[in-house]
């Protein structure tokens, strides 16, 4: 996606667009507001995603291990500081709000740092044994999760304060899509791309190939961790289960759909695949397999993605 | 004798039970044009992958502007000085003609990495700079008309030369050509002859050439090594190669008095 | 000491189930260079072809379940050899996809299910309602699209240029993978089913140790299975011509081995192992369901690099190692982290030792 020329107005207008909807959200019915929530959690999924598997080439399976992480910290964080500091009132928006900033930030930062531990170690392996390690993490961090009882175990984390407004869910949305965009629209950020297309001339030109991928995983897994605490305070549950790697899955299967390394097209991906099972809920039993059929015949007939117009046919999927 | 600027001592890679490069001594001096040539297998491009630390050499040497190679890796080695281009060209393909140049500038960006979120002036003027060279580069190389092509779009001999442009922002002060003629025609072979002098005296750079086409070779070089099955077995002059036995043998085997020709 | 010997023959038998799948993976690996993530699902369905064949063999009799272990693996072989044709060489070769063969193979599926039906009708076929309609939907669509293929009607939908990246063949593996699966439990539903006894039941004692008849089929059937696995790898043809195939696939073509044979061939070998794998895990673990393959199937493939992927010996030791480490933990106070055993396995190989125990470690040329 081509950078505007006044980056930082872009941002601003995201997020003055967040709070204009927020501010009339109680005339929007609840269920579409519902759905542009998951939607606005789905494209900071996808789009953080994107930065590593598209742009950097990192095919990472494990997304929803660091979703799940922000996810359990940031509610760790509510739900141990809420009582604390608002007792049985609740506080007031802007009480709650700070909290949850300071609750998402968390999550946020835990999941990098997993990313970091993750990342590390796997960057050196390539294609197909990346994509197992890093499912394979994944599942470790579920089996960790499912064995801390002080976070609900096997039976999940119940209660999560409803904190996540749609605000915070567009501030966000916005907020990833400028870091993803102005970072590799620059000349550092063209280094995440020649990464992808050439690790070997990536290093001929002097380009420390692992600390593209680690940033990009880093970054990657901070918004995949922002996402799940959006996500946990919108549930108010959590389980383990609920970020197996059939979760990943999904968020792959949106950057696949978008186009690899395509921001726009990952977004419109991120939106069709959120409005999707709503609109085939009645036939919900088919949905999935309707979904991996649709998977495979992309991968047969248009691997680029259904939203890539750029260099045609022959890019790289 | 110019003061050496890359120097392989005793230089010798193994690869399990096959020994590719054997003891091999070699320099390249300041401002130096210089070849490697030998039939194939010789081990010409496996001396590349040492120089450029593809391969940790298994015994000897690597020195560059006095400081040991021997652990670095291949950027840190880029980063030293020390450019090359591949046999089978690697271009970034998904990028444009000139992004494949800007993004061999990030080794000397001045602003950090974070610069991108943030956009003050430092990175914006930093980004035009680099924009300048880059646009500059392509020009020299009559590659400006391309610049928003993608790379891959580009003709074959127009691909090289991009590859070339794209070490010469890393500012090198080596530049390795992995056989840089292969593929091309006489004529073509005759501009690169001219393309290589010119690069070695207007970037103020030393040229270390791998190659075939003796045509190439004898035409840029001024001195000339030999490696045959790993073993250096000749240096000197274009002259004195082409009429030193020890090298016809190699190339042609024995019982051969004739000179090397042209080809 | 003699619970140790116990949990070790439970290792061994656990092992060796994950030493059949990973067989599989390892080969396909080795031919085509690919995880086929789909793998674990073609075991499921050798579980089920057994759950329903089990129902016909008279009750505990060796020849009845020996039949339904064979019946499972020819499944499985020919779903297997089906994936491949249709997903994934489309991905490898230029293939024309036409809409005439397309077509046909739907209405065939169509026309299998009223037939199914037709037949069935009067007497109604009660369980086996949905293998039999599954079985005349699937010889439906075979039948009237290779007929159609025969007449040389062509209406080309879209051709497909070849040499995808691996990347995409991964994609489109998981995608099998995921369409089984959820196939699988729109067809069968997502609970459990019981898995009927195949085999007479006995249990043995080996002094203090026990040792079901489950467990000494599993051990057996695993055994007479690799050992056959060997002798065709090294001793026929076409077990040459796999390894020429994974070794060089260009210069294989050129010494007259017919590629799409031999990789038909391998996908049909290890899916029946995978079938077979089903069998003999459902009769230990008897309880199953559409998704059961997810767990072992990446087990064993972790077992498969543990060995060294592309490598049979090491495919067999990786899943005997894997199966006994699993066990010891699952019987220990970490008994919770079980699964993660395997991972952590994965990883620590993946860190150290890449080419597996067994494997070579290939430099790439620059």
């Amino acid at each position: 996606m081509k950078l505007p020329p006044k980056p930082h107005l872009f941002l601003l207008a995201g997020l003055l667009v967040a709070f204009g909807v927020q501010h009339y959200s109680d005339q929007i019915n609840p269920y579409y507001l519902d759905v542009l929530t998951g939607i606005g959690i789905n494209i900071i999924l996808a789009v953080s995603l994107n930065l590593v598997n598209g742009y950097t080439g990192q095919f990472s399976l494990g997304h929803a291990g660091f979703m799940s992480v922000g996810a359990y910290l940031s509610a760790a964080v509510t739900l141990y500081f809420a009582p604390r500091w608002f007792g049985g009132a609740g506080g007031t928006a802007w009480q709650q709000g700070g909290l949850f900033l300071m609750a998402l930030l968390a999550g946020g930062l835990s999941a990098a740092f997993a990313g970091l531990l993750v990342g590390v170690p796997s960057l050196r392996l390539k294609g197909d044994y990346l994509a197992l390690v890093t499912l394979g993490f994944g599942e470790i961090i579920r089996v960790i999760f499912q064995n801390v009882d002080s976070l609900g175990g096997a039976l999940g984390l119940n209660g999560i304060p409803p904190y996540t407004t749609i605000f915070w869910v567009l501030a966000f949305v916005a907020i990833t899509i400028f870091v993803v965009t102005c970072l590799v629209n620059s000349t550092y950020g063209r280094g995440f791309l020649a990464t992808r297309d050439d690790e070997i001339a990536s290093e001929a030109v002097g380009l420390n190939t692992t600390r593209y991928k680690i940033v990009a995983f880093v970054i990657g897994a901070f918004f995949a961790g922002i996402a799940g605490g959006l996500y946990g305070h919108f549930k108010l549950t959590i389980t383990p289960t609920g970020f197996d790697f059939t979760k990943s899955i999904e968020i792959v299967v949106m950057v696949i759909l978008g186009g690899m390394g395509n921001t726009i097209g990952v977004i419109l991906a991120a939106i069709l695949l959120t409005l999707l099972p709503e609109v085939l809920r009645p036939i919900a039993e088919y949905r999935m397999v309707l979904y991996s059929f649709l998977l495979i015949v992309l991968m047969l007939a248009r691997p680029q993605g259904l939203f890539n117009f750029k260099f045609g046919k022959s890019s790289k999927a | 004798m110019p003061a050496p600027l890359l120097q392989l001592e005793k230089t010798t890679i193994r690869f399990g039970g096959l020994t590719a490069v054997n003891g091999v001594d070699f320099t390249v001096g300041e401002g130096e044009l210089c070849g490697l040539i030998g039939p194939n297998g010789a081990g010409k491009t496996t001396v590349f992958n040492v120089i450029t630390g593809v391969y940790q050499a298994t015994e000897g040497t690597v020195t560059f502007c006095g400081k040991n190679l021997a652990g670095l890796k291949v950027n840190e080695i880029v980063e030293c000085g020390i450019a090359r281009t591949f046999q089978n060209i690697r271009l970034f393909d998904s990028l444009s003609v000139f992004d494949n140049v800007r993004v061999a500038c990030n080794l000397h960006r001045d602003t950090s990495a974070v610069q991108p979120l943030i956009r003050m002036n430092a990175f914006r003027a930093d980004e035009a700079a680099i924009k300048q060279r880059a646009e500059e580069l392509l020009d020299i190389f009559n590659l400006l008309r391309f610049r928003h092509a993608p790379a891959k779009s580009l003709p074959y001999g127009e691909q090289r030369r991009l590859e070339i442009v794209r070490c010469l922002a890393t500012k090198p002060k080596l530049l390795l050509l992995d056989e840089p003629a292969a593929g091309m025609n006489p004529s073509e072979k005759v501009d690169l002859i001219r393309l290589i002098q010119q690069i070695q005296k207007q970037f103020n750079l030393s040229i270390l050439l791998v190659e075939h086409s003796m045509k190439v070779v004898m035409g840029v070089c001024q001195r000339i090594a030999v490696l045959d099955y790993g073993v250096k077995i000749a240096e000197g002059s274009p002259a004195a190669i082409q009429s030193d036995p020890k090298v016809i043998e190699a190339y042609l085997g024995e019982d051969h008095t004739t000179s090397l020709s042209h080809h | 000491m003699s619970e140790f010997l116990q949990q070790l023959l439970n290792g061994l038998s656990l092992g060796a189930i994950y030493a059949l799948i990973a067989l599989g993976y390892t080969m396909v690996y080795g031919v085509l260079r690919f995880i086929n993530f789909a793998h674990s699902d073609v075991f499921m369905v050798g579980a089920f072809i057994g759950y329903y064949l089990g129902k016909l063999i008279p009750e505990g009799t060796i020849w009845g379940g020996v039949l339904v272990l064979v019946a499972a693996m020819v499944g499985c072989a020919l779903l297997g050899i089906r994936i491949e044709r249709s997903a994934y060489r489309p991905l490898r070769e230029p293939t024309k996809f036409n809409l005439v063969t397309i077509l046909g193979a739907v209405v065939g599926g169509v026309l299998g299910y009223f037939l199914c039906n037709a037949i069935f009708a009067g007497r109604g076929a009660g369980d086996f309602t949905i293998p039999l309609r599954i079985m005349f939907c699937w010889s439906g669509a075979e039948g009237l699209s290779w007929l159609l293929s025969r007449t040389g009607w062509k209406v080309i939908l879209w051709k497909t240029t070849g040499g995808a990246p691996t990347l995409n063949v991964l994609i489109t593996a998981i995608g099998v993978s995921l369409l089984l699966e959820y196939t699988g439990q729109v067809f069968f539903g997502a609970a459990p089913r019981n898995f009927p006894a195949l085999f007479p039941v006995h249990n043995f004692s080996l002094g203090t140790v026990i040792v079901s008849s489950n467990q000494l089929i599993v051990i057996v059937v695993s055994v007479i299975l690799m050992v056959v696995l060997q002798l065709i790898v090294y001793r026929t043809k076409i077990g040459t011509a796999m390894r020429a195939v994974s070794l060089n696939p260009k210069a294989a073509t050129l010494m007259g081995v017919n590629n799409d044979v031999v990789i038909s061939f391998t996908f049909g070998l290890g899916s029946a192992l995978a079938g077979a794998g089903g069998i003999l895990y459902a009769l230990n673990y008897p309880s199953i369901d559409p998704l059961m393959g997810v767990m072992p199937g990446l087990k064993a493939f972790v077992a498969a690099i543990l060995g060294g992927i592309g490598n049979i010996p090491g495919a067999a030791l990786g899943g005997l190692i894997l199966g006994t480490v699993e066990t010891f933990v699952a019987g220990s106070q970490f008994s919770t982290y079980k699964d993660a055993i395997a991972f952590a396995i994965l990883i620590i190989i993946l860190l150290f030792r890449p080419a597996g125990l067994l494997g070579k470690f290939t430099v790439e040329k620059v």
